[in-house]
């Protein structure tokens, strides 16, 4: 039965067989060329960090899948971190409510982003480079640039903790993509968001609130992005203003790599934990075969092209193997 | 449109040193500007030295910190402040080799340059380069951390992101590791530009390297207050000890210095970052020119341990009181 269904393509598609081939092709690769690739400690850290980079790209994939994008997704990462640093740290309230006044920040983040969006019809990369600006000056305004250090022990226990030799966060993502993968799968808003971004009119004239759809993939979005600036600051032990700055690429690059449609209208979560294990695998293997510093960003996106192209190659042949 | 840009660009720029250069010409007084690339810890310490400096002098000195760290937001608030009529400037130049254009515009003009916290690339119309002295850092940083290894091991050297101090940085752990035959550079980690970034590469590194690493070496902010953060909860969770040295003096890493789980790190002299070119423009305002074949003026590092973690301070400020006095004669003449 099982069988019936996998072969069916209905528990894996054929786009996230080949993702999660490629995956692991590159865990089998480094395996066999260093000994220190399946160590406890590098193993907790590989999915640590794949657990971070999935907060990262579920934040971009959920716009992409409406056939928009987030620029300011880092920025929202940081006025949460910064937010809670300040409220925890400055302000001494217990980390539950400081979570919560967090989240509610970047809840409005994305809300503003939404407004501007659907109110004024305002293009989202317009929106989302104006308030990547916004937001970055409002954390470096706060903060001045300094980090917030008095985060709780129990707070930090959630980034740095394990159940069974894996991180909590590991746990924490295979939670988040099973819920963004029931709805996708099951629930109307999901099957909503993918209609807006197959065809936005199409979908108007079936009757679908678009506007209402973007400013649920927006606040959506904008609280991945959130959760992932509080699991940084639980994994760092400080709330640094600097959170999310490098998020942008990272966005992209896991979300495209793992079958997110930069048009819209396509999305997988099995796709997007594979898009995750190939990114943090791809920079842990280039430390492990001592790349030339120099050259690390070109190898970087030479293999991350490479993934691409392999995974466009096996979506080509299937195709002309159905034909056939 | 990019060469449209480019053009309205220069235009603009042009008009605002024109404006500058007839405002400097008529200024009866000089004035004196300080000017850093965007909001960081390192810029508020150098700003004490400035505070300090119109506090004493009861000279009034602008300051402003720009948006970015690129080059080309440097250019255009620079320009806009010459444009009000400074005639004295204090830089953090954003980009050592990108600053020159400004620089040498403003110079044309008559405007007065002192570099501080890194120098433009030679040849540059800077009078002075006031700062740490890239190499020299390193090389008192490594030395430490040989140290505190017991004069043999294995290090991961860690860089910050590609540039010219980087280069030197480099160069300055590498001539002092070539002098101690027990001591091996097992990895280099580099292109450090992020938090996330480096707290990723160097937990790598580490994995790479578990059970044969003695020691690591950071060179720049960045990289150090990752590794400060990550070997505390290496260290917190019972891994075996790594002997840590790294560069300035943020919160984070005086924590991890004072619970034992890296060994110190150099705090370079921010304040005099901030007092030392004022005090030089100062000077040069009133006639004195520089002494043939200066231009570096080392305002000194310190190696900061558990040890003087809570008198480092003083000793900063009776080296850049010393710096100070000698400026005349050493540096300056009349």
């Amino acid at each position: 039965m099982f069988m019936q269904r996998l072969r069916a393509g209905r528990i894996i598609t054929g786009a996230e067989a080949g993702i999660l081939g490629a995956a692991l092709l590159l865990v089998m690769i480094f395996a066999i060329a260093s000994d220190s690739f399946l160590t406890q400690y590098n193993v907790f850290n590989l999915t640590r960090t794949q657990s971070l980079y999935m907060f990262v790209a579920l934040a971009q994939a959920i716009m992409l899948v409406t056939g928009n994008m987030n620029l300011s997704v880092g920025a929202i990462a940081g006025l949460t971190a910064v937010t809670f640093g300040y409220t925890v740290d400055t302000l001494g309230l217990p980390w539950p409510l400081c979570v919560l006044i967090a989240l509610s920040v970047s809840l409005g983040t994305g809300f503003f982003n939404g407004f501007v969006m659907t109110k004024l019809g305002v293009n989202s990369f317009i929106v989302t480079l104006s308030t990547l600006f916004i937001f970055t000056g409002i954390v470096y305004g706060v903060s001045e640039g300094y980090s917030y250090r008095n985060i709780p022990a129990s707070f930090k226990a959630i980034g740095r903790g394990s159940f069974l030799g894996l991180p909590y966060l590991f746990y924490l993502m295979l939670g988040t993509l099973g819920a963004v993968w029931y709805m996708f799968r099951y629930t109307i808003f999901g099957r909503q968001l993918l209609a807006t971004g197959s065809n936005k009119e199409a979908a108007e004239l079936s009757g679908i609130n678009t506007n209402r759809i973007i400013m649920g993939a927006n606040l959506l979005s904008s609280l991945f992005a959130g959760v992932g600036g509080l699991l940084w600051v639980s994994r760092l032990g400080s709330a640094q203003p600097a959170i999310g700055e490098n998020w942008l690429i990272i966005s992209f690059a896991v979300a495209i790599i793992g079958g997110t449609a930069l048009a819209g209208g396509r999305i997988t979560a099995l796709g997007l934990f594979a898009g995750g294990l190939i990114m943090v695998l791809i920079k842990n293997g280039l430390i492990l075969v001592q790349a030339n510093v120099y050259f690390e960003q070109a190898f970087l996106g030479s293999i991350i092209l490479l993934t691409i192209l392999l995974d466009r190659a096996r979506e080509v042949w299937s195709a002309k193997a159905r034909k056939s | 449109m990019k060469h449209f840009k480019s053009t309205a660009k220069a235009t603009l720029m042009g008009l605002a040193l024109a404006t500058a250069w007839g405002a400097a010409a008529t200024a009866e007084e000089a004035r004196f500007a300080w000017y850093a690339s965007t909001v960081h810890p390192y810029f508020d310490e150098v700003q004490t030295g400035v505070d300090a400096f119109s506090e004493k002098t009861g000279i009034e000195v602008v300051k402003r910190l720009g948006q970015d760290w690129t080059q080309d937001n440097q250019n255009e608030n620079v320009s806009a402040m010459a444009a009000q009529g400074f005639t004295h400037f204090s830089i953090f130049p954003s980009d050592v080799a990108g600053a020159q254009g400004l620089y040498e515009e403003l110079a044309e003009r008559g405007v007065t340059i002192v570099d501080f916290g890194q120098a433009t690339q030679d040849p540059t119309p800077a009078s002075f380069y006031v700062g740490t002295q890239a190499k020299e850092a390193a090389m008192q940083a490594t030395e430490a951390l040989i140290e505190a290894m017991g004069g043999s091991g294995n290090i991961i050297n860690i860089l910050e992101v590609p540039g010219e101090n980087t280069r030197l940085r480099d160069e300055g752990v590498q001539e002092v590791v070539a002098r101690y035959p027990d001591v091996q550079i097992i990895q280099t980690v580099g292109d450090l530009a992020t938090i996330e970034g480096s707290v990723e590469k160097v937990q790598n590194a580490i994995a790479a390297n578990l059970g044969n690493i003695d020691g690591m070496i950071a060179t720049g902010y960045t990289p150090t207050v990752a590794v400060a953060e990550l070997l505390t909860e290496y260290h917190e969770q019972g891994g075996e000890k790594i002997h840590f040295f790294g560069i300035d003096t943020d919160a984070v890493v005086m924590d991890a210095i004072r619970d034992g789980h890296i060994d110190g790190t150099l705090a370079q002299n921010p304040y005099g970052h901030g007092y030392i070119p004022l005090e030089i423009l100062r000077l040069m305002s009133e006639g004195y020119t520089p002494v043939e074949g200066t231009h570096a003026i080392d305002a000194g590092v310190l190696t900061v341990t558990a040890d003087n973690i809570d008198t480092y301070e003083g000793e900063i400020s009776t080296l850049t009181q010393g710096i100070i006095d000698s400026l005349v004669g050493t540096y300056l003449t009349k």
